[in-house]
């Protein structure tokens, strides 16, 4: 018995020694972030260590880095809405109907998603471009209003469900769009706690498009504003931390509260690949 | 209502799928086809009109110092990252599939990282790596040599530092994939093989890494088409520096393309990136399909 316990005292050192190693960079962050004083090396002076706020108000009166929050905020809730929505009516088609089509449809979707992403980026620059829409929200929105990993995950799930009570509210008249809205999307709600928390996360830390489908500043998203800033005279350290703990903080709140739905969207995103 | 059979789609129908039809034709199969045409093409954006060039651009890039130098970096880059990411993930999960109090709330920071912005994870470790940071201090500490001008300064330890974090911070995720792999291994295997006597190693090997092999084939593929991209990392930590020592494809891709607008040249350069994503995970498919066979 007491080498179990033993056995069990050990194991639990070696959980806390890899939770350090996984969270220290993390803690250095937040330290940093509230330092009053930094080292030019990047090391915390913990003789002089003073907590202090004073690094994220000299960050909220600069506009470089107001302005990318709002874009970021906006970019993401407007994806996640528009992911909700519109894969919800294409995994509805794709996992109720039959029509010539839909087996390439649905290979298209599998397909997508096993494309480099990085090997479009040349020619998706010129389409933006020739669309009028570069350095636009349009452009930061547009393309990602629809992704294939969420027709799939919907489309699966619709089709979990049977569909007795569509067909019978489409005897008493329903149009397609009432029984969507009344029956689909309740019925839903599960897989599409999982598809919104998923998308925002993928937006919120979304870098590549971002920073190549737009060129000004006020255009800049929270990721591509801290790439660009970093390494500029006129911002410091504990700011550019500050900003980094800013952007840090909806990807932990979401994790420490849907843990599990991020779990079960990222291994269910895997599996189907 | 015939369901086994071809009906007519509502106009409704065609409305719900429109966006996803939308979306697929202008933002990823023109772009597609579009890439493909390009890389044949001399078309450069500043310059008004273009011509084919046939192969030009293929020949050239294989002449370009730059580009071998890239591709090299980055089959360095999957092929030293890979097997630690793999490995670490498989140990992490298997030590969370055991007993072990507050396994939930372990499972969850050691995934934490993968679920940060890639942009943040960059920035810290451009400071720990730092000329003086915390990582010199440590290797200062256990009588380690290190690079006086910081990790990501020296051409000899750049890649190797920017690899090192990757691990770190990507071995969550798949350990998340590995442990839903595990906890999907029936209890009774154990139970069945413990009352014949099998040692822990041997209910590892006959049961255990059996049962993970789907999970592990799909994850050297996914893996390794992830790491052929590394971009943000690059971008963020080292522009590609010092001395191109960490330039990798999708870096070259993106100066030749989108900051000197080479178009076409750009565009042959990620062509060949698709294609060695392409044939790599082929080869990988088929390796260990032959091997699990």
């Amino acid at each position: 018995m007491t080498t179990a316990a033993f056995r069990n005292c050990g194991r639990v050192a070696v959980a806390i020694v890899i939770a350090l190693i996984m969270l220290l960079p993390f803690v250095y962050l937040l330290l940093g972030a509230l330092a009053s004083t930094f080292s030019l090396t990047g090391t915390i002076d913990l003789g002089s260590y003073r907590l202090t706020l004073a690094n994220f108000a000299t960050l909220f009166a600069r506009a470089e880095l107001y302005l990318p929050l709002a874009n970021s905020i906006a970019v993401a809730v407007i994806v996640t809405l528009g992911n909700l929505f519109f894969c919800t009516l294409c995994g509805y088609v794709l996992a109720r109907r039959r029509f010539r089509g839909k087996g390439f449809l649905m290979v298209t979707v599998v397909l997508v998603l096993m494309v480099p992403v990085h090997v479009v980026i040349i020619p998706l620059y010129l389409m933006t471009n020739w669309l009028g829409i570069f350095d636009t929200y349009l452009a930061l929105i547009l393309p990602f209003l629809v992704s294939p990993l969420g027709i799939f995950l919907m489309r699966q799930y619709i089709l979990a469900i049977p569909p007795d009570m569509e067909d019978s509210a489409r005897l008493e008249g329903a149009s397609e769009m009432t029984i969507i809205w009344r029956i689909v999307i309740p019925l839903c709600k599960p897989a599409l706690a999982v598809l919104a928390v998923q998308t925002f996360m993928v937006n919120w830390n979304s870098f590549i498009y971002p920073f190549i489908l737009t060129s000004s500043e006020s255009m800049r998203t929270l990721p591509v504003a801290l790439a660009l800033l970093q390494g500029y005279q006129n911002i410091d350290v504990p700011q550019l931390f500050a900003a980094s703990v800013i952007s840090v903080i909806p990807t932990t709140l979401l994790f420490v509260a849907y843990s599990k739905r991020i779990t079960e969207g990222i291994i269910a995103g895997a599996l189907k690949g | 209502m015939p369901t086994n059979s071809t009906q007519r789609l509502r106009f409704s129908d065609y409305f719900f799928l429109s966006p996803w039809v939308i979306t697929l034709i202008l933002f990823w199969l023109f772009p597609i086809v579009a890439s493909l045409f390009l890389s044949f093409t001399d078309y450069r954006l500043l310059a008004g009109s273009y011509s084919f060039v046939g192969f030009d651009n293929f020949a050239q890039l294989l002449q370009d110092a730059a580009f071998t130098k890239a591709i090299g970096n980055t089959f360095i880059f999957t092929i030293g990252t890979l097997p630690f990411t793999t490995c670490f993930a498989i140990l992490l999960a298997i030590f969370l599939n055991g007993r072990l109090p507050l396994k939930t709330f372990f499972q969850s920071v050691y995934f934490f990282p993968s679920m940060v912005s890639l942009v943040v994870v960059a920035l810290i470790f451009t400071s720990l790596y730092a000329r003086g940071g915390y990582i010199q201090l440590l290797c200062g500490l256990v009588g380690a040599p290190y690079p006086q001008e910081g990790f990501l300064f020296s051409t000899a330890t750049a890649l190797a530092a920017v690899m090192a974090m990757d691990i770190w911070m990507a071995t969550g995720y798949y350990m998340l994939l590995f442990l839903a792999a595990l906890q999907s291994i029936p209890n009774e295997l154990y139970e069945a093989a413990r009352l014949d006597g099998a040692s822990a190693w041997r209910q590892f090997r006959v049961i255990t890494l059996p049962h993970l092999k789907p999970m592990l084939l799909f994850i050297v593929v996914l893996n390794s088409i992830k790491s052929f991209q590394i971009f943000v990392e690059v971008f963020v930590m080292t522009k590609g520096g010092p001395l191109n020592s960490t330039n990798t494809m999708v870096y070259f891709v993106y100066e030749e393309g989108l900051q000197k607008f080479n178009i076409g040249y750009g565009a042959a350069a990620a062509n060949i990136l698709f294609a060695i994503i392409a044939i790599v995970s082929w080869l990988e498919l088929k390796l260990i399909k032959d091997k699990t066979a």
